[in-house]
Formats: C-alpha cells, sequence, structure tokens
C-alpha cells in the first residue's frame, strides 16, 4: 500500500492524458519483474488503474479501462499477448457478480482480485511443467524454439528426474536462442544451438518438439517468434509430436484467417524496397542498400542483415491448429479443438 | 347427345335405366325380386349379372373398334357405373381412356408411357420425392399460409432467412386469427391448429432447418403459455415472442455478424462470394459503408442465377463486382483473398449445407490457401450430423421457373425437359465438409469448424 501512495503522489488523477501515460509507464514497471509476461503485467496494470481511477460507475469504469488498454496496445508494436490479458481483465470485470456494498468495494475487490490473480499466475508455469513432464520420456531429444520461461521451466524440471538432451534454435534477428543455451547449459543439459534454416536437417533426430506462445487464439492455433511455424510443417511432415506450453492468461479471442491476418502484420512487413530515386514509402530501405554496399566491401567473412532490412521482416507468425499435437496449460492438456471450445466458453459465458 | 339416338337395340332398356336412374336409389332390392324375368331391366339384374352384361358389352366393343358408338357407349358405361359396384367403375374407367377412337388410341399409348416413366422416376434421388405443385388445401388452412405455400413452390421467396421470417410472419397473422374453440385451451388446441397449416408449408415445398427451428421454439412457446391469461394477452405474448426471435436470433445476429466479419475486410481485399446470401450481402454492404476498398467476385450458377440479385444491389453501391459462372473459377480464385459464403444450416460435425456449388468454390479455395468463412446465424445449428450430400437434399422442380430476365424466345425452348430417356435433376443443396472451412462467423464469436457443437455451450444452454 505505501508504494501505491507514493506513485498516487505523482499523479493528477482526475486528468486524463496522466492517466493514460501512468498505465503505460505502471505497465512498463511490472514488466521489469523477470517473471512477468505481458499479459499478467497488463492485468496488474489496469488493476492499478482501477485503484487511481476516480470512476463512479461501472460503465465509466469499463470505459476507463478500455481507454487504458487502448493506450497499452498502441504503445507497443506487438500488442497481441497484452491484448490477451486485457481482454481477460476487462471481461472478467464484467462479468463479475456485484455484491458488493458501494462501488468503491467494488472497486477495492476488483484490484484484489487481479492482484489475487496475478500472484496466482505465477504458479501456472509449474502446473504446466508437471504437466508435461509425463510426456518426456528419459533420453529424449527435445527441439525448442527461442527462449520461453514457460519451456525453461519444464526443461529444468525434467532434468532433475530424467536425461534430456536440447537443440535449440539460434531465433534470428533477436537471438533468444542462445539466451536458452546459456541457461540449460549452466544447469547442465546438453544443449546445442542449431541455424533457423537447419531444423529440417536435424528434425528426424529429435523426439518431439516443445515451444512456449505468445497467444493461443480461438482457433486453436498458435502466436509465437517468428520460425514456429515452419518447425511446426516440418515436424508435421517428419511426424514428430509438437507441443506447445502455454498459461491460461494467453488464450485470447483472436481468430486469424492467414498469416498476414495478424494485427502485427503491417504493410512494411515484406514490402519491396522501392527504386532508391524518389519514393514514398521506404527512405530507409534505400539507405540500407547502401550500406550492405559498404559492408560487403569492408568486413568480407560475415555479412549481416542491416537493421532496416531487419524491420522489413515479422516478429511472430502464426501456426495452425493442425499441426499442433497438444497444448499444454494449467487447465490441464488439451487439443487445438479443445482450446477453442474452452476460448468460446469462456469469453461468451 | 344425338350419338345416343344411334343406339344399338340391345343397349335400348339402358337409354331408359339412364334416366331412371337417379330415382334409383337401392335397385339391388328390386332385382332380387325379379330374378328370374328375362329380359332383365338394368334396375332388375343383381351385382353379378350387371357386371356380367358389362364384360360382354365390353368385349363386343373391344371387337369393334369403330369411331361411332364408342363414345356413346362410354357414356352408357359411366352412368352404369355411377349405380354400380366399384369393381365396374375401374373397368369402365379404362374402357373409356381406350373408347376415344383413333385418337384416344396414341393417347392411350403416350399414358402408358408417362405412367411407366413416373414409375421409374430418377433412380438416385428418388428418396427425396418428386417437387409437386401444392395440391388443393385439406381442412381449414389459413389464406395466409396458402399464399405462403404458393410462393414457396414458385420459388419467389428463397434463402433460409427470408422463408424464416415470411414463416414466422405468417404465423403471427395465424394465431391472432385464430379463436379457441369451447372446452378448450390456447396452449394445447393451438398447436393442433398450426399442425395442417405447417403440413401444407411442407407439401408445397420440404421445409428449411430454420423454419424447423423456429416452428420447434413456437410450439415450445405455445405449450408454455400461461392457461389462466386471455385469449387476446396470450396471442399477444406469443405474437411478441415470436417478433423477439426473429429480432434476437435473425436481425441482431445479422448485425453482430456484419460487424465482426467486416474485420476480417482490408483494404484491396479481393472478397469472392457465392450465388446469394443475404447475409454475405449485408456484411458486404457494411464493410463498403464503413468505407474499407474491396472488389468482389461473384460466382453464380443455373439453374438458379441468384448471384444476378447480389450482383445488382453491390453494384449499385458503387463496389466494383466481377461476375462469372462457376465452372470459370479455377481461372480467378489465385486472384481472390477471401471467401465469403453463407449456409443453409450448420450440422454438429462442422459441415455446412448450403446451396449447391458452395462445395466447389469452398475446396477450390482450400486448395489454393484462400480462407473460406462461412457467416452463419446461430439458429441454423441443426443437431444432426451430415456427412454427404445426397441423405438429405431438395430437387429443385423441372422447367425453368427461375429466369427473370427477357427473353426473345420463350423459356421452354432453353430450358431442357424430360424426354423418354433423359432425367432433369437439379438438387438445391450440397454439402461442404468440415476440412474444406476456415472459419465460421456467428453472432457468439468466430469459430473454427471442429468446434461447431460448442456453439450451446456458449449461448448457455443444453439444446438449441
Amino acid at each position: 500500500m505505501p508504494d501505491l501512495a507514493t506513485t498516487d503522489a505523482n499523479t493528477s488523477a482526475s486528468a486524463f492524458p496522466v492517466v493514460s501515460f501512468d498505465i503505460c509507464e505502471t505497465y512498463v514497471s511490472f514488466l521489469k519483474n523477470e517473471e512477468l509476461s505481458p499479459p499478467l503485467a497488463a492485468i496488474l496494470a489496469l488493476s492499478k488503474l482501477i485503484e487511481t481511477s476516480d470512476a463512479g460507475t461501472m460503465l465509466e469504469l469499463v470505459k476507463a479501462l478500455n481507454e487504458g488498454a487502448g493506450a497499452l496496445k498502441a504503445s507497443t508494436s506487438n500488442p497481441i499477448s497484452l491484448n490477451a490479458g486485457c481482454e481477460l481483465f476487462i471481461a472478467f470485470v464484467t462479468l463479475l457478480p456485484h455484491d458488493s456494498a458501494s462501488f468503491s468495494d467494488l472497486k477495492l475487490e476488483l484490484v484484489r482480485q487481479g492482484q489475487k490473480y496475478a500472484a496466482e499466475a505465477l504458479t501456472y508455469r509449474d502446473k504446466i511443467a508437471s504437466l508435461a513432464l509425463g510426456f518426456i520420456k528419459d533420453d529424449s531429444v527435445i527441439l525448442t524454439h527461442s527462449y520461453s520461461r514457460v519451456v525453461m521451466k519444464t526443461l529444468l524440471r525434467a532434468h532433475e528426474r530424467k536425461r534430456i538432451s536440447v537443440y535449440v534454435t539460434e531465433a534470428r534477428p533477436r537471438g533468444l536462442g542462445l539466451r536458452t543455451y546459456e541457461e540449460l547449459t549452466a544447469a547442465g543439459i546438453p544443449c546445442t544451438v542449431v541455424l533457423d534454416s537447419a531444423v529440417s536437417y536435424v528434425m528426424d533426430k529429435v523426439d518431439f518438439v516443445l515451444v512456449g506462445s505468445e497467444a493461443v487464439v480461438e482457433s486453436g492455433g498458435l502466436i509465437n517468434a517468428v520460425g514456429s511455424n515452419q518447425i511446426a510443417i516440418i515436424a508435421q511432415a517428419a511426424n514428430i509430436p509438437f507441443y506447445a506450453l502455454a498459461e491460461s492468461y494467453k488464450f485470447h479471442r483472436l481468430f486469424p484467417l492467414s498469416q498476414y491476418d495478424l494485427p502485427t502484420h503491417t504493410s512494411n512487413i515484406l514490402s519491396f524496397p522501392l527504386s532508391s530515386g524518389g519514393n514514398v514509402t521506404s527512405p530507409p530501405t534505400a539507405g540500407g542498400i547502401k550500406s550492405l554496399h559498404e559492408k560487403s566491401t569492408n568486413a568480407g567473412c560475415i555479412r549481416q542483415m542491416t537493421p532496416e532490412q531487419i524491420a522489413c521482416n515479422p516478429g511472430v507468425d502464426y501456426t495452425r491448429p493442425d499441426l499442433i499435437t497438444l497444448v499444454f496449460s494449467d487447465v490441464g492438456s488439451l487439443t487445438p479443438e479443445g482450446v477453442s471450445q474452452y476460448v468460446v466458453g469462456m469469453f461468451a459465458g | 347427345m344425338s350419338a345416343t339416338a344411334t343406339i344399338t337395340m340391345s343397349a335400348l332398356p339402358s337409354k331408359s335405366t339412364i334416366k331412371l336412374a337417379p330415382a334409383q336409389s337401392h335397385a339391388e332390392a328390386s332385382s332380387s325380386q325379379a330374378q328370374n324375368q328375362p329380359p332383365k331391366s338394368q334396375k332388375q339384374m343383381t351385382k353379378t349379372e350387371r357386371r356380367e352384361q358389362q364384360e360382354r358389352q365390353r368385349a363386343a366393343k373391344a371387337a369393334t373398334k369403330a369411331a361411332g358408338p364408342q363414345p356413346s357407349g362410354s357414356n352408357q358405361n359411366s352412368a352404369q357405373v355411377k349405380k354400380g359396384a366399384p369393381p365396374a367403375a375401374s373397368t369402365s374407367a379404362s374402357v373409356k381412356k381406350g373408347g376415344k377412337g383413333p385418337d384416344g388410341k396414341p393417347t392411350k399409348d403416350t399414358k402408358e408411357t408417362t405412367s411407366d416413366d413416373s414409375a421409374r422416376g430418377l433412380r438416385i434421388f428418388s428418396h427425396f420425392g418428386l417437387p409437386k405443385p401444392p395440391g388443393p388445401s385439406k381442412g381449414d388452412i389459413h389464406p395466409a399460409i396458402i399464399r405462403l405455400g404458393l410462393q414457396f413452390s414458385e420459388f419467389k421467396i428463397v434463402g433460409a432467412n427470408a422463408r424464416c421470417i415470411s414463416t414466422l410472419t405468417a404465423f403471427k397473422t395465424v394465431i391472432q386469427d385464430y379463436v379457441t374453440p369451447p372446452n378448450n385451451t390456447l396452449s394445447r388446441h393451438l398447436l393442433t391448429h398450426l399442425s395442417p397449416q405447417i403440413t401444407h408449408l411442407v407439401s408445397a415445398r420440404p421445409m428449411s432447418v430454420t423454419m424447423g427451428n423456429a416452428i420447434r421454439e413456437l410450439k415450445l412457446e405455445i405449450s408454455g403459455s400461461d392457461i389462466d391469461l386471455p385469449e387476446q394477452d396470450a396471442k399477444n405474448l406469443l405474437c411478441q415472442k415470436i417478433d423477439d426471435y426473429i429480432s434476437e436470433r435473425i436481425t441482431i445476429a445479422d448485425q453482430v455478424i456484419q460487424e465482426t466479419a467486416g474485420t476480417k475486410i482490408k483494404d484491396g481485399d479481393v472478397i469472392l462470394t457465392y450465388a446469394r446470401s443475404s447475409v454475405v450481402e449485408q456484411v458486404l454492404v457494411g464493410a463498403w459503408d464503413d468505407g474499407k476498398q474491396f472488389s468482389v467476385v461473384v460466382v453464380d450458377s443455373r439453374p438458379m442465377l441468384e448471384g444476378k440479385k447480389l450482383l445488382s444491389v453491390l453494384s449499385a453501391m458503387g463496389i466494383p463486382c466481377t461476375y462469372l459462372l462457376l465452372p470459370s473459377i479455377g481461372s480467378v480464385i489465385t486472384e481472390v483473398s477471401t471467401v465469403l459464403v453463407g449456409a443453409h444450416s450448420l450440422h454438429s460435425n462442422g459441415a455446412v449445407f448450403s446451396r449447391a456449388g458452395t462445395a466447389l468454390v469452398a475446396m477450390m479455395a482450400k486448395q489454393h490457401s484462400v480462407p473460406v468463412v462461412v457467416c452463419c446465424e446461430t439458429y441454423k445449428f441443426a443437431e444432426t450430423i451430415q456427412l454427404d450430400s445426397f441423405t438429405k437434399n431438395e430437387l429443385a422442380p423441372a422447367g425453368d421457373i427461375f429466369s427473370s430476365f427477357p427473353l426473345t424466345r420463350s423459356k421452354d425452348t432453353l430450358t431442357l425437359n424430360k424426354q423418354l430417356n433423359l432425367e432433369i435433376l437439379n438438387p438445391l443443396y450440397d454439402l461442404t465438409p468440415p476440412s474444406s472451412i476456415t472459419a465460421v462467423v456467428t453472432e457468439v464469436g468466430v469459430i473454427p469448424p471442429s468446434s461447431i457443437s460448442s456453439i450451446p455451450l456458449a449461448l448457455g444452454r443444453t439444446t438449441l
């Protein structure tokens, strides 16, 4: 409570721009906690919004929450997972039976519930780890992609009792696979980093694929770091099971019809650069071509993509439900069809 | 009646009996007394003797097949038949047919062939029965229902939503005009009153799943109506419930679907649609009104050519449209970004029952990785499972009743007609398997076809 008072002292709660500024800052400060994933941070930020809000009725409160959620979404280029958290919390607020005496009591109750949920949600990763443990046999060779906290927990848990070895993809451009490599090696698990392009080369040596998720969508499909779809397609072609680990607050009402139906797909991605003389859209790309020429004359051995070129590439992709074998979640191990039934039930009720 | 003047001598007694026939009600009574008096008059003969006489006369006629006496002979026989036994009726009927003379002879032959034809019928799809015009209405059918039946059978009202709404509106009129007979309650008797109306509609055209669901809800409401309510209040309440049903499950549901599906349409998209779905039309019109820039490909097929109506609506709004027939869909499918289709009904296994041709469009789209989106309200959900298109379907009536455009030649010359060795087969619906569908947009959300069975759960009830 005291730390809340200090933050309150810094804000004038009545002015709208200050509140929305507040929420983005709050969200970022919550994200600093390593354990919190974006949806949870969003839920906590929204609970903070309720505390500082001066809304007098439910309608005003929901409106303020929606505005806060909108501000959060606008502040980042990949709003999918935090959107899942926002929607979940707002649905919870609207559906909560009102048995409190006064509105301020209700607000306190909502805040309390929000914080309770966030605290409980931190235990979800352990639940998922124990659930997935049953599917990991002794001497398994596992392929994973990029870095995921829930996958890390599962692998470390498995290592306590079984022998496992892990291939991890580099996951360019952010290179988070290298972080996975470091942590696994530090724990004593044999680990090798494979190139993103070598996944099909390594697939026949793998027993199953284990990935984390940014969001699980209404179709039962998966949104995760770019490269997951490729791995899923190769796994299906090689008849290797593809398991996704996702906490239930990552279930989202989104339904992408294709890769390009994602909110993260902008017109910039996969766009062709126009000729360097006089164009409207991409002066940076023109600059990129120049810098590439420079680099090739300088270094000679390894070429790197320029930041502008990387900006033309997506950060996440969508894996279709028919490529996924099972989704392990704190509500149980679900088939992709089961996921959509759960999401429909959760949001429509 | 100059022909009767040429009657042979043997038939003379019967001529007199013709005049006496109406006056005689029980000829057998008098004839039993006069059994042994030759020559007997008709009224004095027993049934068997009269039959024998008819057989002899018929044999005589068959032997002397000439133009003249035959019409009169058939007149005689038909008169005799009126007081004769039922077997006599059938023989004279066949004689009448044969007794049409030389012009009658070929008539008889063609009649035989056509009766053979209908007996053979369609070898496949014969389990649907042949479409027939609505017969004379039996029982007390309300004029609104008769009008509706006629509109259905002539395909003036088509489309699952339109048929359901018009049915419910007609039933509102029926309910308002209904008067509970004494010693009866509205909740029980109204159901029996509605049954022949429903049967009449079904005989005009087989009931759609939407009509079936709506009528089931209506019957539920009727049987649950309060006995203590005064009749007019009960009727008003039922009409109110019908209005609520239409508004909630059709009108408002369509608006929600329009908004949801509208988010799937982006600037620069090429949307392909098949035939005419009222929901898809609303979605496209709504998206255009929202300012999105897209173009539409309307795929159409004979015999109904419903796409023309959709085309006229869309192009009147200024939407760039392309119109083509189903066989040419392969040439445009690579340019299409999304396929939007409507549905007649949605089944538990995720299959979509829709206008014949939809399955082809969906499969072609899936082959080219084009997402297929079905727009469908939840009241179209049928609890049954359907695996193919021919266990349950409907045949369009023969002949061309659908074209409304002016023709330089008469319609009959342009349509295929049934001939001796040619049967016309026009199923109206087909089944799109769930594997060809990407998503189903309903008013409860966007649902993948594998989870269609969770729709009742989403609506918060165990059955729909």
